[in-house]
């Protein structure tokens, strides 16, 4: 009876090519007999949904199906504690649900000791037998069953800890009409247009067909949908960074891939799903002010503030070495620090507490008051309601559906009500 | 996307096939043996008979579609005919009055051991590629793998360490391209020798992942088992001696 660590990232660990060969990988380092592996493998895949994924290589399988060859590979070994690291991070809501399900599973079971870490509140909270909540200096705010841990919910707000039930925001507009229209679009000239823009990689599936898209100075959009539908292949046609197999795409008018880099720069700002992937500086202060302007420099230096990122104390840290959530925060500072008129942004609260959801969603506000444009591809139910008015569905490279503008927003005293009556039950 | 061209796909059929059956470390003697076998001789046939017999070999018995062979090998190719003019423009024999001349170009003069020589350093080059190519479209990596642990005594650290890193390949090469993509949208020229340090720091911090993920779950902690027992079969010997003996006909035709 060992114990087991899933971590966040799934790619990162799997050791094997095949699924199979990956999972009995633990069982050979703790020498099991080759008849006793050939039966515990196909029973540790089938416990996580995966039966009969011996010989698919593990490169080629989604996130979350990695993920959770991941979890079977540690179940393998029966062992009697399992550590989970926010292990639905990098997945969809899809993939996300299917491994919560899994862990509701093996949590009935009672097999082992689970302690999941998780930033998702919604997700932990209904599996949780016992809740610890820690503060950023890694001090417990509170401990115990869920339900009382419930009763610290102002403690855990102050610490930007998200709670529960209010994560998927689907209860929210109700009242959200006295806030008053914000459907923004200028209805000037679209900053971006996509005209029946398909694209394939060569010799690959289409990723994105027929697609028709416009978006305003004062749009807010989110794109969402499930992983590999081709939200982020989107954004990256929208920033001139790939070629549209056929049709047109325009930013400002002007083919993007045809722009130069200084001329891209003042019209889009674009911030990859993965920050570190976004890095070009050692230090914080250096990232934070490559190629700004004297005015670009004095916006970014607040933003700087606004996200938690203070330069007096983060100024000479590698941004290598930040947090994830603090990673993702320096990232969105450049994104946004010019100003451009389009901030195309992937996956922009991962990883965020509630006070950096907060402040993201101000800053983006700011600059969409200003005139600029927001497009986002985003799982995040909450983000995509206070943070944009239209959504795309992308599903297969269609898209599958449209929304908005709509004509209100949540806010966040509407969730706290709503706490109290889980308080009380 | 890049994944195709940087790892090749040993599909299911040249995994079932004689050649992918056959123990990799075979393959691999066998093309030491061949290659030592064509430093013996500085003619120009045998390495073009081994050429040729390994394409067939890889078509028939290695079940390798011929679309996805010339894929492979065409750039490969095109490199060797780039080798064979550089070694005819600027061989030493061209120089030489005793040389035979074949022809003059202006100043160049290209003589019959030029051309000799080119050609035999050309076929050899060729020979290589295409034991490579079909070495590596029907070899599987977990076998290969497997079969350097348990037969080739190779430390199983090393090994499964090579085997995950090698998996991370198309992911660093995506990464890359968004390190140029990041640049470019922030008004810089994408190629900087800055994206280095971004690459680095994703690999290293990949490696560290793994080796976790690897400690976790009892990696190098005590004796290990194999769930994919490689053992030699009939089939390595067969193939074995038909590759010496090709390889010795070769060099007897060549006399």
């Amino acid at each position: 009876m060992g114990a087991g660590i899933v971590l966040q990232d799934p790619a990162s660990q799997l050791v094997m090519e095949r699924v199979g060969d990956d999972v009995a990988f633990g069982l050979e380092n703790l020498a099991w007999p080759l008849g006793t592996m050939r039966r515990r493998v196909p029973e540790a895949l089938q416990s996580v949904g995966l039966a009969g994924f011996e010989e698919r290589r593990s490169t080629r399988l989604s996130g979350g199906e990695q993920q959770r060859v991941a979890i079977a590979g540690v179940l393998a070994q029966a062992p009697g504690l399992l550590v989970l690291d926010e292990p639905t991070a990098n997945l969809d809501p899809d993939g996300a649900a299917v491994v919560a399900r899994i862990l509701a599973t093996l949590r009935d079971q009672r097999a082992a000791t689970i302690v999941l870490v998780e930033h998702r509140a919604s997700l932990a909270w209904p599996l949780a037998d016992v809740v610890l909540a820690l503060d950023q200096q890694g001090c417990p705010i509170a401990a115990g069953p869920p339900a009382d841990v419930l009763r610290a919910a102002r403690a855990l707000e102050r610490a930007g800890i998200w709670l529960p039930d209010d994560a998927d925001g689907s209860q929210a507009p109700a009242q959200a009409d006295k806030l008053g229209p914000v459907s923004r679009s200028h209805g000037t000239l679209p900053i971006l247009e996509l005209h029946d823009v398909r694209f394939a990689f060569e010799g690959g599936d289409p990723v994105l067909r027929e697609v028709d898209l416009g978006v305003s100075p004062g749009d807010r959009v989110a794109l969402m949908g499930p992983n590999g539908s081709g939200k982020t292949t989107l954004l990256r046609l929208a920033m001139g960074l790939l070629r549209p197999t056929a049709g047109e795409v325009q930013l400002g008018s002007r083919d993007p891939w045809r722009l130069a880099p200084a001329q891209i720069a003042r019209l889009a700002g674009y911030v990859v799903q993965d920050p570190e992937l976004g890095f070009l500086a050692d230090t914080v202060r250096e990232e934070v002010e490559l190629g700004l302007d004297a005015e670009q420099l004095v916006f970014a230096h607040e933003l700087c503030e606004r996200l938690a990122l203070p330069l007096e104390s983060f100024a000479d840290r590698s941004p290598y070495q930040l947090s994830g959530g603090e990673q993702r925060r320096l990232s969105l500072v450049t994104g946004l620090a010019r100003r451009p008129l389009l901030l195309a942004l992937d996956e922009p609260t991962y990883g965020q507490d509630r006070r950096g959801h907060e402040a993201l969603v101000a800053a983006l506000d700011e600059l969409v008051e200003q005139g600029s444009a927001v497009l986002a591809a985003t799982h995040d139910e909450r983000f995509a309601q206070d943070a944009t008015d239209r959504r795309i569905e992308l599903a297969a490279g269609w898209i599958v559906g449209e929304l908005g503008p709509r004509d209100g927003r949540a806010e966040y005293g509407i969730v706290v009500a709503g706490q109290g009556e889980l308080e009380t039950s | 996307m890049t994944a195709g061209i940087l790892i090749p796909d040993v599909g299911p059929i040249q995994r079932a096939s004689v050649l992918g059956r056959v123990n990799p470390l075979v393959k691999l003697g066998i093309a030491l043996a061949w290659l030592v076998g064509m430093g013996l001789t500085l003619d120009v046939r045998p390495p073009l008979i081994l050429t040729l017999i390994t394409l067939i070999a890889g078509l028939q018995l290695g079940g390798i579609a011929p679309t996805a062979l010339a894929r492979r090998i065409a750039p490969l190719w095109l490199a060797v005919l780039g080798i064979v003019l550089a070694n005819l423009v600027f061989s030493a024999h061209n120089p030489d009055p005793l040389a035979t001349e074949l022809f003059r170009m202006g100043p160049l003069r290209v003589t019959q051991e030029a051309v000799d020589a080119a050609a035999g350093l050309g076929a050899r080059v060729l020979s290589i590629i295409s034991v490579g190519a079909v070495f590596a479209l029907t070899t599987d990596a977990t076998f290969l793998i497997d079969s350097l642990v348990q037969l080739g005594r190779v430390s199983p650290r090393f090994a499964y360490g090579t085997l995950a890193a090698y998996q991370a390949v198309p992911k660093l090469a995506d990464d890359l391209g968004t390190l140029r993509a990041t640049r470019r949208l922030r008004g810089l020229r994408e190629w900087h020798p800055r994206l280095i340090v971004g690459m680095l720091v994703r690999a290293i911090r990949h490696a560290d992942q793994l080796a976790i993920a690897m400690d976790a779950r009892g990696f190098g902690s005590g004796p290990r088992s194999t769930y994919r027992p490689v053992r030699w079969q009939p089939l390595d010997a067969v193939v074995a001696i038909a590759a010496l003996a090709i390889l010795v006909a070769a060099l007897v035709v060549s006399r």
